[in-house]
């Protein structure tokens, strides 16, 4: 297991396009054997702070770090180290998951058909189907291969799980998850909340061109509201209700009332005994309405 | 370098195979028939008056109204099936990297590897030197096949066809880079071999317009043609060293330039 340290340093990069958006003055950090989700919606710079960190742009300023290299100066060394997903899959029309390997093999100067040819038989892969005959979601799997078959420090997936079944994210997530018990690193992009909030403990959410969030999904956790279902025993009885500071009512039908509410349910439960309710659900803290909030202009399911 | 180099052959094999062949055919044929065309050459230049100066700008000398045996195989190396044959592959190939490679969006692929923009250039230029080698000997062979055996008098010395293929080469090597140097600037594939090209056949017919129209005289000195001269070299016998070195020299700097533009560009998806 490597000891903790930082992984990628992203000092308030920026990266401009002339009249189109593109990053401006993010900062990151990310330790070794974290799985860090980076969010955000579409347009919002994720691809390009992934490009950055190839070497595939140069940043107009800031400074961008990998295993302690310039992303732009060495950005060869880094690519070492680094097995990438692309958030657009398009591989050679000619090549096999057999050839890929060998090439890519010789390219990293090092043996990978081993390691590459248990990774296929997990995504069940053909090795001797060319890519122009595959799938979308089978060219992705071979794209996940070939980035994790030279085991790298870390693993940079934009939006790796587009394209694939269930069964295969799955088996991506196990991969993702055995990196990290490796101490090894996974950085990718997502845009499937639940895959984030069961593989990740870190994430960063990116909103036109600049972080918004950046913190462990614990504490976000604890920024999300509960939804609260109440039923009254009567449609008067719920008009009349005094509803405490802790909660903030979203909507409210005839007997039903769906309130929103941050912190422990403790004291909601000690407030409804004494409330004519004939029925209460406290859903889980959702994470949905938090990252929709970051994703928005206007925070919407948040407050009431 | 050895995956590289695996990638190009297996991407170039066929594309290499079938220019090999053609140019192999179109010279074999030029050989075969050229003597019999150019022999009746006076009947064009009677009949059509503008075909005498179209030869001459080819040729860079004015024929004879006879065409002599040197004549017609000089007419054989500045043949526009030829070139075209020739500058076809190499405009093709060289617009690979990273035009090609951003077109068909590999690129994110192919720089993912660990491996610089500046080894990938180098690998990428050695396919284009060895490849355009391949085709140009596939033609000569053709062409040697067929003088040999019926016409004896397209048979060259071998000290002139070397100097001609030096000199053939060194427009291989000014045309090539020039087309490395506007991929290293695009991202459309379609787009850079479309400049190229249009480049060149400017460049091709200002060595015609010249011929023709006083003022575009001084500008020939641009036009590719201007310095490939197998004519001269067959008639004189000396090797056409200032016209190889402003070729490779051209070679030179816009490889050099297409090299440094590669490397420090941001390369962006399509």
């Amino acid at each position: 297991m490597l000891p903790v340290m930082s992984v990628i340093e992203i000092d308030n990069l920026t990266k401009a396009y002339g009249s189109r958006r593109g990053i401006r003055n993010i900062g990151l950090s990310v330790k070794s054997g974290e799985i860090f989700g980076f969010l955000g919606p579409n347009g919002a710079g994720k691809s390009t702070t992934i490009r950055v960190l190839l070497g595939f742009l140069q940043a107009s300023s800031g400074t961008a770090k990998i295993l302690g290299h310039d992303c732009w100066t060495d950005s060869t060394v880094v690519r070492k180290q680094v097995g990438y997903v692309s958030g657009d899959v398009r591989l050679y029309p000619w090549l096999t998951l057999e050839r890929a390997l060998q090439f890519v093999g010789e390219v990293r100067k090092t043996d990978i058909r081993r390691h590459g040819m248990e990774l296929a038989e997990r995504f069940h892969l053909e090795p001797d189907l060319p890519v122009r005959k595959m799938s979308r979601g089978n060219r992705q799997k071979v794209a996940v291969v070939l980035a994790l078959a030279h085991r790298p420090q870390l693993a940079i997936l934009d939006e790796p799980t587009s394209g694939l079944d269930p069964l295969m994210q799955d088996a991506l997530a196990v991969c993702m998850q055995e990196m990290a018990n490796e101490g090894r690193t996974v950085f990718f992009s997502s845009h499937t909340l639940s895959e984030v909030e069961s593989l990740c403990k870190q994430v960063a959410i990116i909103r036109d061109g600049t972080i918004v969030a950046s913190e462990a999904i614990e504490n976000l956790r604890k920024q999300a509201p509960r939804v609260v279902r109440i039923t009254f025993d009567s449609i008067q009885s719920a008009e009349a209700v005094r509803w405490p500071d802790f909660v903030r009512l979203h909507s409210h039908h005839e007997k039903y009332s769906v309130l929103h509410m941050d912190g422990p349910a403790a004291e909601l439960i000690e407030w409804s005994v004494k409330q004519p309710i004939t029925d209460i659900d406290i859903s889980p803290p959702s994470l949905e309405a938090v990252f929709r909030k970051f994703y928005s202009d206007t925070p919407t399911g948040v407050t009431a | 370098m050895k995956g590289l180099l695996r990638k190009i052959c297996l991407e170039i094999r066929w594309p290499v195979l079938f220019f090999s062949l053609g140019l192999t055919a179109i010279m074999s044929i030029l050989t075969w028939v050229l003597p019999t065309i150019l022999g009746d050459i006076d009947k064009f230049f009677d009949a059509v008056p503008l075909f005498k100066p179209l030869i001459a700008a080819l040729l860079g000398v004015n024929p004879d109204s006879q065409f002599s045996a040197e004549m017609t195989q000089a007419f054989l190396w500045v043949h526009p099936s030829v070139l075209a044959t020739i500058w076809g592959h190499e405009v093709m190939y060289c617009t690979r990297i990273p035009a090609g490679e951003i077109d068909r969006g590999t690129v994110d692929f192919l720089l993912g590897l660990p491996v610089s923009r500046w080894k990938l250039y180098l690998v990428e230029t050695f396919g284009w030197l060895v490849s355009g080698l391949i085709i140009i000997c596939a033609g000569i062979f053709g062409h040697m096949c067929v003088a040999q055996k019926f016409v004896s008098e397209m048979q060259p010395t071998p000290g002139t066809t070397l100097m001609i293929l030096c000199n053939l080469f060194s427009v291989y090597i000014a045309v090539g880079s020039f087309a490395f140097f506007i991929s290293s600037m695009s991202d459309r594939r379609n787009r850079a071999i479309g400049i190229t090209f249009s480049i060149l056949l400017f460049s091709f017919l200002l060595n015609f317009l010249a011929q023709f129209w006083q003022p575009a005289k001084p500008w020939a000195k641009l036009s590719v043609l201007e310095y490939y001269r197998p004519a001269t070299v067959i008639q004189s016998g000396d090797f056409p060293a200032i016209h190889v070195g402003i070729l490779l020299g051209i070679g030179i700097v816009c490889w050099t330039v297409g090299g440094i533009i590669l490397s420090r560009r941001s390369i962006c998806t399509v």
